[in-house]
């Protein structure tokens, strides 16, 4: 089930951020990137709310507080980054937001939430950011 | 920069306390999109973003690739229940390769051996995080053989 779901999130993750090479293509991106994020969001939103419908109840205070702090952590990462390439070079900027993110809750996986994580898990995470690195700086 | 580094790693650290406190994927998700539509309505005025204006093309792009961020999210925190967020982040973020296939495919940007090399890294990595899978539900198996024994 998890590695059926997570190839789901996996290409649907990859397909998700196309949009901006479409529109940076056509030179639409610089001059529409928070109209574009808003349709972007306003085209997740049904889709969401079409599966919180399937188990529909009243929100619970963690569901409200965490939905809420993941939307301020999803918006503010895109406006950060796009901030910090106006006066970074995009490597240094991927480099560090994507091979430090993972780091990061690789981290706390390990050592907060107390996952077990065996070798191959450790081999595939240090690959991983590596494989990232490059591909941010390449 | 830093600041895209803690909000990028915050969302997967409360993508798992959301798992932990048994919060439904479709709520949580409703309401990220909710509080991130608002957002960046008020960044668009902020920053005097036409949202008016904005060209048909661009809506009609959006839409679509937002469909498949929902997809993503909620495949993804439906899947961590059944996995580590340790493992479960790294696959998300690995799947930077499909925009760089797809921009290789589509708009030819030129392939560089950095590029082929991350590639390969990354299905190296799939795999190794594959294994790890596999490794832990044998575990799984024998404590449950042992403890039927």
């Amino acid at each position: 089930m998890w590695l059926r779901l997570m190839l789901i999130a996996f290409v649907a993750n990859g397909l998700g951020p196309f949009g901006l090479k479409i529109l940076q293509e056509r030179g639409l991106l610089e001059p529409y990137r928070l109209p574009y994020l808003l349709f972007w969001y306003l085209g997740a939103l049904p889709l969401a709310a079409l599966a919180f419908l399937r188990k529909p109840g009243r929100l619970s205070a963690p569901e409200v507080l965490i939905g809420g702090a993941m939307g301020c952590c999803s918006l503010g990462g895109q406006l950060a980054t796009a901030v910090a390439l106006e006066s970074l070079p995009g490597h240094v900027v991927f480099a560090i937001t994507t091979g430090g993110n993972l780091f990061i809750v690789a981290a706390a996986g390990i050592f907060l939430f107390r996952e077990r994580v065996g070798r191959y898990g450790l081999a595939g995470i240090g690959l991983g950011i590596v494989s990232l690195l490059l591909l941010g700086t390449s | 920069m830093f600041a895209a580094l803690a909000a990028f790693s915050f969302l997967g650290i409360f993508a798992k306390i959301a798992d932990l406190k048994n919060c439904r994927p479709g709520a949580i998700y409703t309401l990220l999109f909710v509080w991130s539509c608002v957002l960046a309505v008020f960044a668009a005025l902020v920053s005097n973003q036409p949202l008016g204006r904005t060209p048909g093309l661009v809506v009609e792009v959006a839409l679509p690739f937002g469909v498949c961020a929902a997809v993503a999210g909620l495949a993804f925190q439906t899947g961590i229940r059944y996995g580590k967020i340790a493992t479960s982040w790294l696959i998300i973020n690995l799947s930077a390769a499909i925009p760089t296939l797809g921009s290789i495919l589509i708009y030819r940007e030129p392939v560089s051996a950095k590029k082929i090399m991350a590639l390969c890294l990354i299905a190296g990595s799939v795999f190794l995080l594959w294994k790890d899978k596999l490794e832990d539900q044998q575990r799984a198996a024998r404590q449950a053989d042992r403890k039927g024994a």
